[in-house]
């Protein structure tokens, strides 16, 4: 029984002593050490520590990265709009003791101080800037500013903020649907330009197709003119070159050859009976 | 059976077999330390712990990281000793801006945020933005002890970024060719704010899921392309009028161009056909000029007088008194 015991003894004052005398910090954590309220020691390192029961308590602090969602707030710019931004703020403890000293170590009333100080500045720095400005990508260096402007503030409280940048920013209702209207107007703008451009390019086609269709007609009756005379010209040098060997004869021979057609039936003539065809008429009266 | 237990955990007891008395007097002290290596046994196994295949596991001692170990069956100090975070390093994570996905595929059905995905250009419009961004862990340690919540704090920052990004362009960057260029810029810059907050966050990807027009804009957007669409169209039918036309003129063209070329080898062969037949006479008129002159004349009159009224007068019968009508002579005969 007695063996027993011992252990289950030396177990129970091992639990105990541990709990008493040591405490372990997290790798997410730091810790300081109060000594009825005053900060004795900060721990930075995780693992496990000595303290003395009783008399010092332990504070533990979060050692890692905050994401802090700022409460949307309102800015005016230089050009006096209306500015919703939302932001947020990346930041983590830096000195334990001014940290506890100014806040108590709770995350909210950091958190606090980092909504006014990060308020504070943004508005200041903004509103040296038109919006046209804050929305362009001059934004990060503004950011930059803010950034530095309260990390410096909240150094005192023992706070690091490493980023503040703006997640949203939103122009009011109204500025908002007077942005809507201009972009619309600008696309009706730009279809009517289109559907113009369409017009013009439209007819440029069908007038040049007309200006070539009456180009080539009156071409081709140009040439079919030129054509023709050409036919006329060898015509006539044929006729010519034949005729000319016996001008006399063609003369004769045309003459007769028109008879045949000019003097139709049913033509009445008078001839004259001393005529060379009738001559010999004549002679057989007097006979 | 408790004989056995007893030998077991006694070695004296088989020295003192033939006093069963004594076995019995120690039996509760026995029951006590079996309870006891039970308890210290259970309180030991707490310690087994196994690291899935795409897992990390980071040992702490007194909460303090000692090391990584890989997947499998491993064993720590139990509690309060030492203590294990296991991180799932594989796993692609997914931050979505803009959306959510409200079913996951197949039939995949996804809900526009428009606060989240309507943001200023850089020329003062608006436009609609929505990304999906995949992100692994890189450094394990820095994700377990260095961030609280590591998929808010990839939003936010994924959305500033987008938002900074989109900032920089024109609203017609952000419709047309460039947009492309919005992920892949997204992407570098959200890494480097990540890697400046000591997150051990690595983005894998940012996609762009829809960039649009606001809803409230959309029609006059639309118009645009159908009016587009009707200056194609217009220019499409101008084109087909001047194909329809050309054609048809040269063919005309060539029409009248075939015209008078058969009109002039017409004239041409004519005049050649008129003067072989004159030529042909003229070569035989040569021959006796006189005789042909009056056999060619005599056959003429005969040819056209007989279809003609004539009336022939005399020279000698003075006047018209001589007058002979020959058809009405002919006919009287």
């Amino acid at each position: 029984m007695k063996p027993l015991i011992a252990f289950l003894i030396v177990v129970v004052i091992a639990m105990i002593g541990y709990n008493l005398f040591t405490f372990s910090v997290d790798e997410t954590q730091k810790a300081a050490l109060l000594q009825f309220g005053e900060i004795v020691r900060i721990i930075e390192d995780p693992g496990l520590h000595f303290k003395i029961p009783f008399i010092q308590a332990v504070t533990y602090l979060e050692d890692r990265v905050i994401n802090y969602d700022i409460q949307p707030l309102d800015v005016y710019t230089a050009d006096q709009k209306r500015l919703a931004i939302d932001n947020y703020a990346i930041w983590r403890v830096g000195d334990p003791q001014r940290f506890i000293e100014s806040t108590g170590g709770r995350l909210n009333n950091a958190q606090g101080r980092i909504d006014e100080i990060v308020f504070s500045d943004l508005r200041n720095i903004l509103a040296g800037h038109t919006l046209d400005e804050i929305v362009s990508e001059k934004r990060s260096d503004y950011l930059q500013q803010v950034t530095e402007l309260s990390r410096e503030k909240l150094a005192d409280f023992g706070i690091v903020l490493i980023d503040v940048r703006i997640i949203r920013a939103d122009l009011p209702t109204e500025i908002e649907q007077a942005v809507f209207e201009r972009m619309r107007s600008e696309r009706l703008r730009i279809a009517a330009q289109l559907r113009a451009e369409g017009e013009e390019q439209a007819r440029e086609i069908t007038s040049s197709a007309d200006k070539e269709v009456e180009i080539i007609l009156a071409t081709a009756l140009k040439d079919a003119e030129r054509v023709r005379g050409e036919g006329d010209a060898q015509a006539l040098e044929i006729y010519a070159e034949a005729y000319n060997q016996d001008p006399d004869f063609y003369r004769f021979w045309r003459t007769l050859e028109s008879y045949q057609v000019a003097l139709a039936s049913d033509t009445q003539i008078v001839l004259s009976s001393d005529s060379d065809y009738l001559r010999f008429i004549e002679s057989m009266f007097d006979k | 059976m408790s004989k056995f237990i007893d030998r077991l955990l006694d070695p004296d007891s088989r020295r003192e077999e033939g006093q069963p008395q004594v076995n019995l007097r120690r039996l509760p002290s026995a029951i006590g330390w079996i309870a006891i290596i039970l308890v210290i046994g259970i309180y030991l196994a707490t310690g087994i712990y196994t690291i899935g295949p795409s897992e990390e596991g980071l040992v702490k001692r007194f909460g303090a990281y000692v090391g990584t170990v890989d997947p499998g069956l491993h064993y720590h100090l139990p509690a309060p000793f030492e203590s294990v975070v296991a991180i799932n390093i594989l796993e692609v994570r997914k931050v979505e801006i803009g959306f959510r996905t409200v079913s996951p595929a197949p039939n995949a059905r996804y809900q526009t945020v428009e606060t989240e995905a309507l943001m200023l250009t850089g020329d003062g419009n608006i436009t609609h933005v929505e990304i999906a961004v995949q992100y692994r862990v890189k450094d394990a340690t820095m994700l377990a002890f260095n961030l609280i919540n590591s998929g808010e704090i990839v939003k936010q920052a994924a959305e500033a970024t987008l938002r900074e990004q989109v900032a920089t362009r024109t609203l017609d960057e952000t419709l047309t060719g460039l947009r492309d260029t919005i992920g892949i810029d997204v992407m570098t810059a959200l890494q480097g704010f990540l890697d400046s907050y000591e997150t051990g966050i690595a983005i894998d990807n940012v996609q762009l899921q829809t960039v649009k027009p606001p809803s409230e804009v959309v029609a006059a957007f639309d118009d645009v392309n159908s009016a587009l669409q009707d200056k194609e169209k217009l220019i499409n039918e101008a084109s087909r009028y001047a194909l329809d036309l050309v054609p048809r003129a040269r063919g005309q063209a060539q029409e009248i161009t075939n015209q008078a070329e058969a009109y002039k080898q017409t004239r041409i062969l004519g005049s050649e056909g008129d003067v072989a037949r004159f030529v042909e006479v003229l070569s035989k008129y040569e021959l006796g000029p006189e005789v042909t002159r009056i056999r060619l004349y005599i056959e003429t009159m005969e040819q056209i007088l007989p279809s003609m009224d004539k009336i022939i007068l005399s020279e000698q019968t003075d006047g018209l008194l001589k007058l002979l009508n020959l058809d009405t002579a002919g006919g009287g005969q």
